[in-house]
C-alpha cells in the first residue's frame, strides 16, 4: 500500500521544483542550444540557424579544445596521486595521534580548502611571480638562476600545485571520517594477534578506508576535470592560455566570441565525458569489504 | 594585398587654434532623459558632473563593469535588452560589436557632420566605409617610446631614431650591464600591441570588401616585424614580460627594462605604478624602419563611444557622445584624470593640456607629454581596419608566440600557423574570409 508516500512529495517537492528549474532546465536549454551556429556579416545582426550537429563536429576537430582535455590527463596525473597519497598518510597519521594534536591537525589542514579560489590563487601566483616571489628571492641570492614558475612549461604544475593545496585537506576529511569509523574492536583484535602498528595500517584500516578513497577519488576527478578558477586568476599575472582547462575554454568561447551555441555544445562534451568516467569508476558498487 | 605605401600623404598638422562644434543644432528629445552609460575608465563622474551642468535636463548613470563590460554588452544584445545608451567600445572591438547589429548608425543624427574634427585614422575607425558612422572617436593609443633617461644617461645611450639603432643601443647597454639591463620589453601575450608596431611599419592585416575579408597576418611587413624582434629576444636583449603584471611593473621599477613601447594611455599607468622613478622616464617618437622620413607611429587601443540601438534616447545619446569628444571641458578633464588622449585634432591648441607640472609631465620630468604625442600621433596612418575576429587573433598571437619565445619555432611559422588558426576560426564563426 502506498502509505505515505504524498507526504514524501510535499516535502521533498520544493526541491525538486528548484531542482528542475535551476538545474535541469538550463541543462536541456544548453543542449538545444548548442544545436544552432550563426551565419554571419560583417554589419549587421548575426543570425542563429540551425546545424544540427555542426557544432560537435567542429568541436572534435578543434585543436585547441581538444588540447584543453589533454590537459585534464596532465592535471589528473599529477593532481589525483599527490592530493589523494597525501590525503591518505595525513589521514592515518592524524588517526594514530591524539589529543590536541588531532583538532589542530584536522583545523590546519582543513584550512588552504576554506581560502576562497580568488584569494588562495592570487596568493600563489604572487609566489610564483619571478621578481614579486619571495622564493625566486632566495634562489637568486643563492646565485642560481630564478625560475619563471608561470612559464608555459611549468605551468600545469603550478596550477595542479594550488588546487592541491586546496583539496588536500578537504580529501582529508573524508578518509579521516571513515577511518574514525572503524569499529575499535577489529584493532584490539588484531593486537590479541600481535599485529604491530603498520600490519594494522596494512591490513585493516587502508583495505576498510579503500570504499572511501574510490568517493574521494571519484569527486576529485570531477573536480580535476572542471579546474576554471586558479588559472583564470593566474591570468592577471601572466601568460595563461585560454584552453587550459576546458572550462575556461567554454567560458572564453562565450565571453570572447559570444558563440553561446559552440560554448554550449563544448560544455555538453565535457559533461558527458565525465559522466562517462563517473560510470566507469562505479560499475561495482560501493560496499564496505 | 596592398601595404599602404611608403609615402606620408596622410600626414596631417596639429591645428594652432581649438574649434568645437555648434552642438547646441543637435536637439535631443523632449523631457527629463536618463541616460545610462557603460564606461570601463574610472574617474569618469567628473565628465558626468560638467555634462549634466551644461545640459540639465539629462541624467546621465555609469555603469562600470571593467573587463566584463563587453560581455555584458554583448549579452544584453543577443538578449534584445538590458544595453546601456552608450558603450565605450575600443576600435579593435569595434567591428566585432558592429556585427552584433547592437550599435545605432549615427549619420541620421549629424554623425557625419563632425567628421572635420577628427583626425583622419580615427574617423576611419568608426566610419570605416566613410559614410555610415557606427561610433564617435574618442581617445587614441598613439604609440611611441618611452625610455629610463637616467639609465640612458647612466650607460651614455642615445635614444635611438631607428631600429637599427634600438638594436645596437640594445646590445650596446646589454654587454655594458652584463645582462642585467634590457633595452625594452616585448610584449609577448599582446597581438594588439603587435598590431601597433606592424601598423607604424606600414603593414596591413585586412583588406575589407563589402562582407567579405582578404586576411594576411603572414605578409612580409609583419614577418620583417617580428623577425626583428626575435632576433633581439633570443640573444636576450629584450625582456618577455606580460603587460601589466606585477613582474613587469617590478622589472621597470628596479631598472632591468630600460624604455618600452608604449601608447599615449600607458603614461597614465607609468606614472601611477613606478611612482619612485618619478622624473626618470621621458616620452619619444617610436623607431623608423627607414632613417630621416617623417614620423610614423600605429595605435595601440584607444576607444571611442557609441549609441545601442536599444537607447530610448539616441539623440540624447549621440549629443553626450559628442560632447564627449570635441567639448574643451571634457577633454581636458579626461586628460587629467585618464591620460586619455584625444582624437579631436584641435586638442593640442588647449592650454590646459601642457601644465607641465601636473600628472602626466611631471612624471616625466617636466616634458610636454602631450605635446609629444601630439607629434606622434600625426604619423599614424588612416589606411588600417578590424575585423569581427580580432580578439581570437589577439589570443591566438599569444599562443603562437610562447612557441617562438622557446625556440620552438622560426617567425615565418609563427606567422604562418597564425593566419592559418585565425582564418579557420573566421570561417567557424560564419565568416567569409580568405587569404
Amino acid at each position: 500500500m502506498r502509505k505515505g508516500y504524498g507526504t514524501t512529495y510535499l516535502l521533498v517537492g520544493p526541491f525538486l521544483m528548484a531542482f528542475a528549474l535551476f538545474y535541469i532546465l538550463p541543462v536541456l536549454s544548453a543542449i538545444y542550444l548548442s544545436l544552432f551556429i550563426k551565419r554571419r556579416s560583417l554589419t549587421g545582426r548575426s543570425v542563429d540557424v540551425f546545424g544540427g550537429f555542426a557544432n560537435y563536429a567542429r568541436a572534435f576537430s578543434d585543436q585547441d579544445f581538444l588540447h584543453s582535455l589533454s590537459n585534464v590527463i596532465s592535471f589528473c596525473a599529477v593532481v589525483i596521486p599527490i592530493s589523494i597519497g597525501a590525503a591518505i598518510i595525513l589521514a592515518l597519521m592524524l588517526d594514530e595521534a591524539s589529543g590536541r594534536i588531532v583538532k589542530a591537525g584536522r583545523t590546519l589542514l582543513m584550512l588552504p580548502y576554506t581560502i576562497p579560489v580568488a584569494i588562495g590563487s592570487l596568493l600563489w601566483g604572487y609566489l610564483y611571480s619571478r621578481n614579486v616571489s619571495p622564493i625566486d628571492f632566495v634562489i637568486d641570492h643563492l646565485h642560481l638562476p630564478k625560475v619563471d614558475f608561470l612559464a608555459p612549461n611549468l605551468l600545469v604544475g603550478a596550477i595542479a600545485n594550488v588546487v592541491i593545496w586546496a583539496w588536500t585537506g578537504y580529501n582529508l576529511v573524508g578518509i579521516y571520517t571513515a577511518l574514525q569509523g572503524i569499529p575499535r574492536d577489529l584493532y584490539e583484535a588484531a593486537k590479541i594477534d600481535g599485529a604491530g602498528r603498520f600490519a594494522v595500517i596494512r591490513h585493516i584500516k587502508l583495505p576498510l578506508v579503500m570504499p572511501a578513497v574510490r568517493v574521494v577519488l571519484l569527486f576529485a576527478v570531477i573536480g580535476t576535470s572542471q579546474i576554471f578558477g586558479e588559472p583564470f586568476i593566474l591570468r592577471s599575472l601572466g601568460y595563461v592560455p585560454e584552453n587550459i582547462t576546458p572550462n575556461l575554454y567554454i567560458y572564453w568561447i562565450a565571453q570572447r566570441d559570444a558563440n553561446y551555441s559552440y560554448s554550449a555544445a563544448l560544455a555538453v562534451i565535457l559533461a558527458v565525458i565525465v559522466f562517462a568516467i563517473t560510470l566507469l569508476m562505479f560499475r561495482r558498487p560501493v560496499k564496505k569489504s | 594585398m596592398n601595404y599602404w605605401p611608403g609615402s606620408r600623404a596622410h600626414n596631417h598638422h596639429a591645428e594652432d587654434e581649438f574649434k568645437q562644434p555648434d552642438l547646441s543644432k543637435f536637439h535631443v528629445e523632449p523631457g527629463t532623459i536618463n541616460l545610462e552609460v557603460w564606461i570601463w575608465s574610472s574617474g569618469f563622474d567628473k565628465v558626468v558632473s560638467l555634462f549634466e551642468a551644461a545640459y540639465p535636463n539629462i541624467k546621465i548613470k555609469v555603469g562600470n563593469y571593467g573587463n566584463d563590460t563587453y560581455p555584458k554588452a554583448r549579452t544584453a544584445f543577443k538578449a534584445g535588452t538590458g544595453a546601456p545608451d552608450v558603450l565605450q567600445v575600443e576600435y579593435m572591438m569595434l567591428p566585432s560589436f558592429i556585427a552584433t547589429g547592437g550599435l545605432r548608425e549615427l549619420s541620421d543624427l549629424g554623425g557625419g557632420s563632425l567628421q572635420s574634427y577628427y583626425v583622419p585614422w580615427a574617423w576611419r575607425q568608426v566610419s570605416p566605409d566613410s559614410k555610415r558612422v557606427y561610433s564617435v572617436p574618442g581617445d587614441s593609443g598613439a604609440v611611441g617610446l618611452m625610455y629610463n633617461k637616467k639609465i640612458f644617461d647612466q650607460y651614455q645611450i642615445e635614444v635611438p631614431k631607428t631600429w637599427d639603432d634600438y638594436a645596437a643601443v640594445a646590445e650596446k647597454l646589454y654587454k655594458a650591464s652584463n645582462g642585467k639591463v634590457k633595452i625594452g620589453n616585448f610584449t609577448a601575450t599582446n597581438g594588439d600591441w603587435f598590431s601597433g608596431l606592424v601598423w607604424a611599419a606600414g603593414g596591413r592585416f585586412f583588406d575589407v570588401k563589402g562582407d567579405s575579408v582578404k586576411q594576411s597576418l603572414n605578409g612580409p611587413v609583419v614577418e620583417k616585424v617580428l623577425t626583428f624582434w626575435a632576433n633581439l629576444i633570443k640573444k636576450g636583449y629584450v625582456s618577455t614580460y606580460a603587460y601589466m603584471t606585477p613582474d613587469f611593473w617590478n622589472a621597470l621599477g628596479r631598472g632591468e627594462v630600460a624604455s618600452g613601447v608604449e601608447a599615449v594611455w600607458g603614461t597614465g599607468f607609468y606614472s601611477s605604478f613606478l611612482p619612485a622613478e618619478k622624473g626618470d622616464w621621458r616620452v619619444a617618437p617610436l623607431p623608423e624602419w627607414e632613417g630621416n622620413k617623417p614620423l610614423v607611429s600605429g595605435n595601440w587601443g584607444g576607444s571611442s563611444y557609441a549609441v545601442t540601438t536599444q537607447s530610448k534616447y539616441p539623440k540624447a545619446a549621440a549629443l553626450f557622445c559628442y560632447w564627449l569628444n570635441t567639448s574643451k571641458q571634457a577633454i581636458s578633464i579626461y586628460w587629467e584624470t585618464q591620460s586619455a588622449f584625444p582624437t579631436d585634432k584641435y586638442a593640442n591648441a588647449i592650454p590646459e593640456l601642457h601644465k607641465l607640472d601636473q600628472k602626466p609631465a611631471d612624471f616625466y620630468g617636466g616634458q610636454d607629454v602631450f605635446a609629444e604625442y601630439s607629434k606622434i600621433s600625426q604619423g599614424i596612418s588612416p589606411d588600417w581596419t578590424w575585423v569581427p575576429w580580432w580578439s581570437y587573433i589577439s589570443d591566438a598571437f599569444a599562443k603562437r608566440v610562447a612557441a617562438l619565445i622557446s625556440g620552438n619555432a622560426t617567425p615565418k611559422q609563427v606567422l604562418d600557423d597564425w593566419q592559418q588558426d585565425s582564418i579557420e576560426h573566421a570561417k567557424n564563426e560564419g565568416f567569409d574570409v580568405s587569404n
